[in-house]
């Protein structure tokens, strides 16, 4: 276990890398095979993982760059942990339900690639190298939506590039300050999230920081008004580039926020609770409003995961173990969700070259299976109680109704219209009478769809009835987060705000 | 009657010179050896070129002797010997694009060779004086023999660019000499470090006069140096001369005249001249601005990766302007990355050259790289590479100095000036992404309207192959590169 997080880094990397002498026609098998043994190590990860222990594992450090302090410095947690593992999964499942054929190899090498940033991302504790790892996210992401897509796919894949970079180099400068400023208080240079955590910092600039970062984050994840990138994005990727960015690169941008703004700026994220929140319900009642209108399938799911996103935000900026524990949880859920309702989608362009609601009508009496899935997913997105969903979405909303009750029931809403939302796509779709001739033969689901879908159904309804596996780690992870925030807040007002909305149940 | 100067050979200390002697003396070789026999192949002269360089590299690397010499117009210090190794490694990358598949004009004649080496050495005395007109006599011989250079391209193109480069420059030069005339009224003396002297002890009297000087100096370097608004030359230069020559004048010429800009504006840097500061500053956010926009609308790649190298300039100028260590260290580290990467770039135009296509707008027009990776996928991933590095996406090599140049402009307090070297950032990887997405995401060429490396072979394939390694792992390099730049710029004192 000594360097299982390197492994699981640079495996998939390695992988691609001599994937270029596999031969195509079996480059598909070769991929799920890689993916597999890297889920297979990230489970071997979990099985190492003590969970009583809410503190960094598996550490690795090896100095890179010395005179400025920066380290290939890796570590888990209960918070990335369940990310790492959802992170293989989903690239796993996208592989093994890929029904693309045109240059296939240079897809599977571009996924594999995508997938040792993604990992990268999520256990890199030094701020340069999460910056690598993110920034270099982008790079096979521009191309599986450029020469995969549709027929705007340029457009969208640059416009998502640039909107990305953009954001990010302003992180990049926060964090190259916060450098500076860990520097200048202890003398020697550091870019190490340990280290930084601390830092002590003033109240202005706490304040800076946290809009550096915000940018770098809100951006990604998308949060109003950032998010126009998100509908072209998916609207024109292939399903397995909507699969894995939904998935999985979206909750970078959350994730990013919980690693980073809560535990460095922990006043600023205090003062930001409100307006963080009013965000968060504005992408929520919104973008839900947005998905109703929209007539392309693909387009509704995308705006439902801006609309869910807004309550993973929610959730974290309550400050408290029951929110942020049931953010990440949200993270995770709608990470298997949204990634099984785009894969959904994609099966019904791939039989009809189509994605819109109008084309559709009574493909439940076709397609059983299909309609069968596509609804336990859509019940998953809504939240209802005893699927994923509703288990995270309904923590996150318990954390902050303890801030704000008002806010609250505001983003509560977010259940009822997207049960309106999604039921209407249900009902158009697959009920009623078969409206359109081409539909009355569609083959109902293939092997290896079934494959790709029924592993995430059962995670669905298991996770829904007993979260604990996964929430046990989690809160204890985040018991030490808050703990830290509470400790380092400077402001008294800060301080007593943390341990006001901290007083639900257990903690403090 | 004049004193008969009586001067002991030893207090020359002639070791100063012997660098720069045997560029000249390889050349003189080079011609001796064309008067001999006419019938030469350019690949004997190319390895001889490269054979004088790395003398003269072990030369620069093993000095050891006094930081002055020569009558005190030489300056051996650690910038000095730091520029010369950045700048015959350059050279000798970029002598050995001369071994190409296709045969050019120019390469036919030993002189070109010749005058190659005349250049280096002119380069070398420039960063290895602090002496005005040593600078100004060193930076002619280098730019006398460019112009040239550039002419035996032999095509139309190529004259009206060496007669541009020519016109331009000598306008620079005179700028160049006014300024220094300038300096010489006021201090008294030609030689930088006397000039800061007597401008401090006077507390900068007669500022607009010295202002004065400051602005003809800088035009003449920023001539040099493509700071806008003194760059127009430099597209056209560049697409007049071959790729190879385009990359070369985009890294060679601008770190000797960066090294000058250093140790000139060291003397106005850190003393709060507000007026220089400011002047400098709008400077940087010019060239790094303009030259980026300019470069969205570019249909040529070649003219692209000639604004992306103005902006490129005017990114690392931000160093001379904060003039902390930091930032000269960031200065050379960025510099030393940027080497590789643009070379890497520009050799990879260099062997796509090809004389039978036809249809273009262009000699590099983005529409020949459409569908690249189909035809030659490690090209075109190669060529994306060097786009990725450019636009300093991490872990790629430019992505280091950039962070460090920005590192160290957080650090000197101009916040909102590394904002908009960030933002500067995310404007030019646009243009960067526009010919990767050229060469991956669009749809291929008819195979017979571009053949694709058609200019290459094993040793251009080499160049481009250290290039591509250095630009890939550069994440192992950065902390010894960084070692090395911290030693020779601390040890003169910058």
């Amino acid at each position: 276990m000594e360097h299982i997080l390197s492994i699981l880094i640079f495996f998939p990397a390695f992988a691609a890398a001599i994937a270029f002498v596999v031969d195509k026609d079996s480059i598909r098998t070769y991929g799920i095979v890689v993916t597999l043994i890297e889920f297979i190590i990230s489970c071997y990860l979990w099985a190492g993982f003590d969970n009583t222990n809410g503190g960094l594992q598996f550490s690795e450090f090896i100095p890179v760059i010395t005179a400025y302090g920066i380290n290939y410095n890796l570590g888990v947690d209960g918070i990335s942990l369940f990310l790492v593992i959802l992170t293989t999964f989903m690239t796993m499942i996208s592989i093994i339900g890929l029904t693309e054929t045109r240059q296939l190899k240079n897809l599977i090498i571009t996924v594999l690639f995508l997938e040792m940033t993604m990992v990268g991302v999520f256990v890199s504790l030094d701020a340069i190298i999460f910056y690598l790892f993110w920034e270099l996210s982008l790079v096979p992401m521009l191309y599986i939506v450029g020469a995969w897509g549709g027929n705007l796919r340029i457009y969208a894949s640059i416009k998502f590039f640039l909107y990305t970079f953009t954001g990010s180099l302003v992180m990049l400068v926060g964090m190259l300050y916060l450098g500076y400023v860990y520097y200048q208080t202890t003398g020697t240079w550091s870019f190490a999230l340990q280290d930084w955590n601390m830092l002590l910092m003033p109240y202005d600039m706490q304040m800076w920081l946290f809009v550096a970062f915000f940018l770098g984050f809100a951006i990604k994840v998308p949060m109003v008004p950032f998010h126009t990138w998100l509908p072209y994005a998916h609207g024109q990727a292939p399903t397995i580039g909507s699969v894995i960015l939904a998935a999985v690169l979206l909750k970078m941008g959350t994730y990013g926020f919980i690693r980073f703004s809560l535990p460095l700026f922990p006043d600023a994220s205090v003062a930001m609770m409100i307006p963080m929140a009013v965000l968060g319900v504005i992408a929520i009642i919104y973008t839900a409003m947005v998905a109703y209108a929209q007539e392309d399938m693909k387009q509704v799911v995308a705006y439902s995961s801006v609309s869910h996103m807004g309550v993973i935000i929610l959730g974290t900026f309550a400050l408290n173990v029951e929110g942020i524990g049931g953010s990440i949880f949200l993270m995770i859920s709608h990470g298997i969700v949204s990634g099984a309702l785009f894969m959904l989608v994609g099966v019904i362009y791939d039989r009809r070259h189509t994605k819109m609601i109008n084309e559709f009508g009574g493909l439940a009496s076709v397609m059983p299976n299909y309609a069968t899935i596509f609804g336990i997913m859509l019940m998953a997105s809504v939240g209802l109680p005893l699927t994923i969903g509703f288990v995270g979405e309904f923590l996150s909303l318990l954390g902050f109704f303890k801030v704000s009750p008002f806010i609250t029931i505001l983003a509560g809403l977010t259940i009822i219209l997207g049960a309106i939302y999604m039921l209407v796509l249900y009902k158009k779709s697959f009920f009623g009478p078969i409206t359109n001739d081409k539909n009355k033969d569609l083959k109902d689901l293939n092997g290896k769809e079934l494959a790709g879908l029924i592993p995430l159904v059962m995670l669905v309804v298991y996770l829904g009835v007993y979260p604990k596996p996964v929430l046990e780690p989690v809160n204890t992870s985040v018991k030490q987060l808050v703990q830290i925030m509470h400790l380092k807040a400077i402001t008294p007002e800060a301080k007593a705000k943390i341990a006001e909305v901290n007083s639900i149940g257990e903690a403090k | 009657m004049i004193q008969p100067i009586s001067i002991d050979l030893a207090s020359l200390n002639l070791a100063s010179l012997v660098p720069m002697l045997i560029a000249v003396g390889g050349a003189l070789l080079i011609l001796c050896i064309d008067l001999a026999n006419k019938n030469l192949h350019k690949s004997m002269y190319v390895m001889l070129t490269i054979l004088f360089l790395l003398i003269d590299l072990g030369s620069v690397i093993g000095y050891s002797g006094a930081v002055r010499g020569f009558f005190d117009v030489m300056l051996m210090d650690g910038i000095a010997i730091l520029a010369q190794i950045i700048l015959l490694v350059g050279s000798g990358l970029f002598i050995l694009l001369a071994l190409s598949k296709k045969k050019f004009n120019e390469y036919r004649y030993p002189e070109y060779f010749a005058l190659f080496l005349f250049m280096t050495a002119g380069f070398q005395f420039m960063v290895a004086s602090d002496n005005l007109i040593l600078i100004f006599v060193g930076l002619e011989t280098a730019s006398m023999s460019l112009y040239a250079m550039i002419a035996m391209h032999n095509r139309d193109k190529s004259t009206e660019a060496a007669i541009k480069y020519f016109t331009m420059g000598a306008l620079a030069a005179a700028f160049f000499a006014f300024g220094s005339m300038i300096f010489y009224a006021l201090t008294g003396s030609v030689e930088l470090g006397q000039i800061s002297q007597s401008l401090t002890a006077s507390n900068f009297e007669n500022y607009p006069v010295i202002l004065a000087g400051v602005i003809f100096m800088l035009a003449a370097l920023g001539f040099k140096l493509t700071l806008v608004p003194f760059q127009i030359w430099a597209p056209d230069v560049y697409e007049g001369s071959s790729s190879a020559m385009a990359g070369y004048i985009s890294i060679v010429p601008k770190i000797a005249v960066f090294v000058v800009a250093l140790r000139f504006f060291e003397i106005f840097v850190g003393t709060n001249n507000a007026w220089v500061d400011a002047i400098l500053y709008g400077v940087v956010v010019i060239t790094m601005t303009l030259a980026n926009i300019i470069a969205l609308v570019q249909t040529d790649v070649k003219r692209m990766l000639a604004y992306s190298s103005i902006s490129h300039a005017g990114f690392v100028m931000a160093t001379i302007l904060i003039g902390t260590t930091q930032a000269t260290q960031g200065l050379f580290l960025y510099w030393t990355l940027f080497t590789f990467t643009n070379l890497g770039a520009f050799a990879m135009l260099w062997v796509n050259r090809t004389k039978h296509d036809h249809g273009f707008s262009s000699d590099h027009s983005f529409e020949k790289f459409s569908g690249m990776v189909k035809r030659s996928p490690v090209g075109a991933s190669i060529m994306g590479l060097f786009m990725l590095s450019n636009a300093g996406i991490p872990p790629f090599a430019l992505f280091w100095g950039k962070m460090y140049i920005i590192g160290s402009v957080v650090n000197a307090g101009y916040i909102v000036l590394a904002l908009i070297m960030a933002l500067n950032s995310a404007v030019a990887v646009y243009y960067y992404l526009k010919l990767i997405v050229y060469m991956f995401l669009k749809d291929p060429l008819p195979e017979d309207r571009m053949e694709y490396l058609g200019n290459a072979n094993n040793p251009l394939k080499t160049v481009i192959g250290i290039s591509a390694v250095v630009t890939i792992a550069s994440i192992v390099f950065i902390q010894p590169i960084l070692d090395i730049v911290s030693y020779y710029v601390q040890i003169s004192g910058f």
